[in-house]
């Protein structure tokens, strides 16, 4: 038996044990599952290798920081609960219209910064809300939520697993829209209808209205919508003017609306706002410190080239159920990690099967999905903590559609010769 | 008086740790800050900057030595990056041994040996990678340092989500942004990492260099390894380089530099500069995708189980064996790489020659390892 | 847009401020140590060290 399958073993055991048996927090099993592979392995306990994983996370801290800053400001300024009152009474007579118009909003972060963190703290936060008042189930509501950012995340222009699959193998990421396109819309109509439709068809206005605050909206008028106007803006400027508009990056952006927030609505504190943002956002964070230090250790100890090389070696029908299993499974430690360690080796085998960027395309998607993986599951996680429910129920009504997306995505990789005409 | 709750003391105890903590991440992490030292050899007359090409790096992590090795004799420049990307580290090594061996009998030779000099204070998040490596030689270990492939985030940062190439407006992920074989041709009011690829461009203007050889290494799983990527300017040298690599013994192929990839210094000197621009690649296991344990026997030794496994399995097209892709076979490819496409600029019936002395054949590294020539240091 | 790197040392700065009131100030001790393993790449980080 291979050294390196005793330390993944020791590894996911520790883990286990930790998470399950001991009901640890995530982060603290992880570290924990982390140290005892180095221990396995002989390399002691190697602090600069445990902490130097963390610093891949070091941007999406800040990402999901100031996220979270920017969602509780327009939590407290009113203009979230304005928004949903005013999206309710313009579109409550055409559900099914309503509900995919919904999902593009969720979607639209994702697409453009290519985090589904983002996605779901952001849009999620606002869309939430109605989910909820029309009468969708909080689990159903979180899982639509999830989805549609993973959506997002994966829709053109920006996927950044697909980016990093490219840069992997010197592919420049130049038509990907297609593929991308043709695979997430899909996916997310069927999504958002799937969990929502049958609890939508008869809305009654007025109860609605009794539930949604007409008032805030009327009081402060347009104003109390200048940050979320100004996010749109600036996330849309630094992508489509990337030459003239200069790159702020989504953490500063997302802050400067968040600041914007203080001042054109309702009167808040921001410092006590942006205490109870990071209150709910460490231990998140802390599972990312965790999750660097478990996949820092996976490939210090050649676990990681342990777990590539093996479905590697099982020829091509294995390797198509590794790509549907292991691939988004590998997103529970990391989706981007399973882009540049699965993603790329994947790709190389798969290049004469069909069409390369269609392939990579899909691959990256799948890899996308990996985000509903427990236990980090970031996309799942913030959508719960959004509909103010553990994880466990959200992610029971993710499934179906994340069965759905997959089958897809293995039907468009089996047909990907065809599908060349999407990337010119 | 009263009570300090229990939390207080339990917070405060938990700052002590991570400050604990940060302290010795601080010395562990900085330790590689510091420059290893590079002997001179008989052949270097001058030690010029980067920042003597671009004033605005003077200063940074960014200025780096320019090692130039005169013949004294009229003849074509030659420049040699080494330690574009320091986590593949034949590049640098091979630099260095040029540096402390070559004596050029006309024309001159330039080495950048730490080109990315701000990548050699890092290494990668989640890569397990070693900070350093030794060679042994005749008088003593030399150590040299095992970077990243892209620039410091302390000399640049943040990353934008995607980075769009300045001269042609592709995108790329924004892990790129830092790449210092992306920011070609550069700028100099451009990136940290611009501003360094801006000061080799200058100096292959300035000194109108014929010939440029940037030291890769690459996954033995990636597609363009043992190579010679060429601008179409020097498909033809490359050519005639290839085939006297072949009578040495040697695998190498002849790749095009795509035309609709930017950035990398193959497509955009040969562009942008009259220099013909190649680019080497050898095949390294420890930066590939499905290397075993990391650590700085696989950068040295090369040996790896996992790589010989999956090229029984037909999973990597370069040969894998028992025996590995020692460092030695990988720093004289390209000594030998670039002995080869200088005589082949002189054979090739150009005006200017440039003829290098003093370097060991493909055969001697091969036979005696590198650390051989390398100096013993002091 | 060098200045950039300065605004996000400050942002990295806010943050850490967040995060240690926050640890001053809750009970459990759990969550006090994810809070201490989260501001410890920060903390590098601000101080230009990684």
């Amino acid at each position: 038996m291979d050294i390196e399958l005793l330390v993944l073993l020791a590894m996911l055991g520790v883990f286990l044990i930790g998470n399950l048996l001991l009901k640890l927090p995530v982060s603290l099993s992880m570290i924990l599952g982390a140290v005892a592979g180095a221990l396995v392995a002989g390399e002691g306990v190697p602090i600069r290798h445990l902490f130097e994983g963390c610093f891949t996370y070091v941007d999406t801290i800040l990402i999901i920081s100031t996220a979270m800053l920017f969602m509780t400001a327009i939590q407290r300024s009113g203009a979230l609960e304005a928004l949903n009152a005013l999206i309710v009474t313009k579109f409550y007579k055409v559900p099914a219209l309503m509900l995919i118009l919904l999902m593009f909003i969720v979607m639209f972060p994702g697409m453009i910064t290519g985090s589904s963190t983002a996605a779901v703290l952001s849009a999620g936060a606002i869309v939430a809300p109605i989910l909820l008042k029309i009468g969708i189930p909080k689990a159903r509501a979180g899982a639509i939520l999830a989805v549609g950012a993973i959506m997002g995340m994966a829709a053109p222009p920006v996927n950044i697993p697909a980016m990093l699959i490219a840069g992997g193998v010197d592919m420049p990421y130049i038509g990907f829209e297609g593929p991308l396109f043709l695979i997430t819309i899909p996916c997310a109509i069927f999504t958002v209808l799937f969990l929502g439709l049958k609890y939508c068809k008869n809305l009654d206005i007025e109860e609605l209205k009794k539930d949604l605050d007409m008032e805030v909206g009327k009081k402060y008028g347009f104003k109390l919508y200048i940050p979320i106007l100004l996010l749109v803006v600036l996330l849309v400027l630094t992508r489509a003017v990337p030459k003239i508009m200069p790159q702020l990056g989504t953490p500063l952006i997302f802050l400067l609306c968040a600041v914007v927030a203080v001042f054109t609505g309702r009167r808040f504190n921001a410092w006590e706002g942006g205490l109870e943002a990071m209150d709910t956002t460490i231990p998140v964070l802390a599972k990312l410190m965790g999750v660097g230090m478990f996949i820092q250790i996976l490939t210090l100890t050649g676990a990681r080239g342990y777990i590539v090389v093996s479905c590697l070696g099982w020829g091509l029908v294995a390797l198509y159920i590794a790509i549907c299993t292991i691939m988004p499974g590998f997103g529970a430690v990391s989706s981007y990690g399973a882009a540049s360690v699965m993603g790329v080796p994947f790709l190389l085998v798969l290049l004469d099967t069909g069409d390369q960027i269609t392939i990579a395309a899909l691959l990256s998607f799948i890899c996308c999905l990996g985000d509903l993986m427990p236990p980090t599951a970031l996309a799942g996680n913030y959508a719960a903590q959004i509909v103010g429910l553990k994880y466990k129920p959200v992610l029971k009504h993710c499934v179906i559609p994340f069965l759905v997306c997959i089958a897809l995505a293995v039907i468009y990789l089996l047909n990907s010769k065809y599908m060349g005409f999407l990337t010119r | 008086m009263k009570k300090i709750p229990k939390r207080i003391w339990t917070a405060a105890a938990l700052c002590l740790f991570a400050a604990a903590v940060c302290v010795y991440l601080g010395v562990t992490f900085s330790s590689m800050w510091k420059d290893q030292p590079i002997y001179p050899g008989p052949g270097v007359t001058e030690i010029q900057m980067l920042s003597d090409y671009n004033p605005g790096l003077k200063g940074t992590h960014g200025d780096t030595e320019v090692y130039v090795l005169d013949s004294g004799k009229p003849g074509a420049a030659v420049l040699v990056l080494g330690g574009t990307h320091p986590n593949e580290p034949s590049g640098v090594v091979a630099a260095v041994a040029l540096i402390e061996n070559c004596q050029p009998k006309t024309g001159v030779l330039y080495v950048i040996p730490r080109a990315n000099h701000s990548a050699f204070t890092c290494t990668d998040p989640q890569e397990g990678a070693p900070m350093f490596f030794t060679i042994a030689t005749p008088g003593g270990d030399r150590t040299f340092r095992f970077g990243s492939r892209a620039t410091n985030p302390i000399d640049q940062w943040p990353d934008s989500d995607v980075y769009v190439h300045r001269t042609s407006g592709q995108t790329l992920s924004g892990s790129e942004t830092r790449n210092l074989n992306r920011a070609y041709p550069g700028s100099n009011s451009g990136t940290f990492t611009e501003r360094v690829t801006y000061g080799i461009t200058e100096l292959v203007k300035q000194k109108d260099v014929k010939i440029t050889v940037d030291l890769h290494e690459a996954s033995p799983e990636y597609t363009t390894v043992n190579a010679i990527v060429a601008h179409q300017d020097a498909i033809e040298l490359a050519s005639w380089a290839s085939m006297d690599m072949q009578m040495e013994g040697m695998n190498i192929s002849i790749e095009a530099s795509p035309t609709n990839l930017h950035g990398l210094s193959h497509r955009e000197l040969g562009d942008f500069t009259d220099t013909l621009a190649t680019l080497m690649e050898t095949a390294n296991p420890s930066q590939g995708r499905l290397r075993g344990r990391t650590n700085a026997d696989l950068v040295v030794k090369g040996v790896d189980k996992y790589y010989v496994r999956a090229r029984k399995a037909g999973s990597v097209t370069v040969e894998f064996t028992e025996a590995g892709i020692p460092i030695d076979e990988r720093v004289a490819r390209h000594i030998c790489g670039i002995e080869q496409l200088c005589k082949a600029y002189n054979e090739l019936g150009n005006e200017q020659t440039i003829e290098l002395d003093g370097l060991p054949s493909y055969q001697e590294i091969l036979t005696n390892g590198i650390g051989y020539y390398l100096s013993p240091g002091k | 847009m060098l200045f950039l790197k300065y605004v996000y040392l400050a942002i990295v700065a806010l943050l850490l401020a967040l995060i240690l009131t926050n640890m001053f100030k809750k009970d459990k001790f759990l969550y006090q140590l994810d809070a201490a393993l989260v501001i410890i790449p920060l903390i590098l980080r601000l101080l230009l060290i990684k």
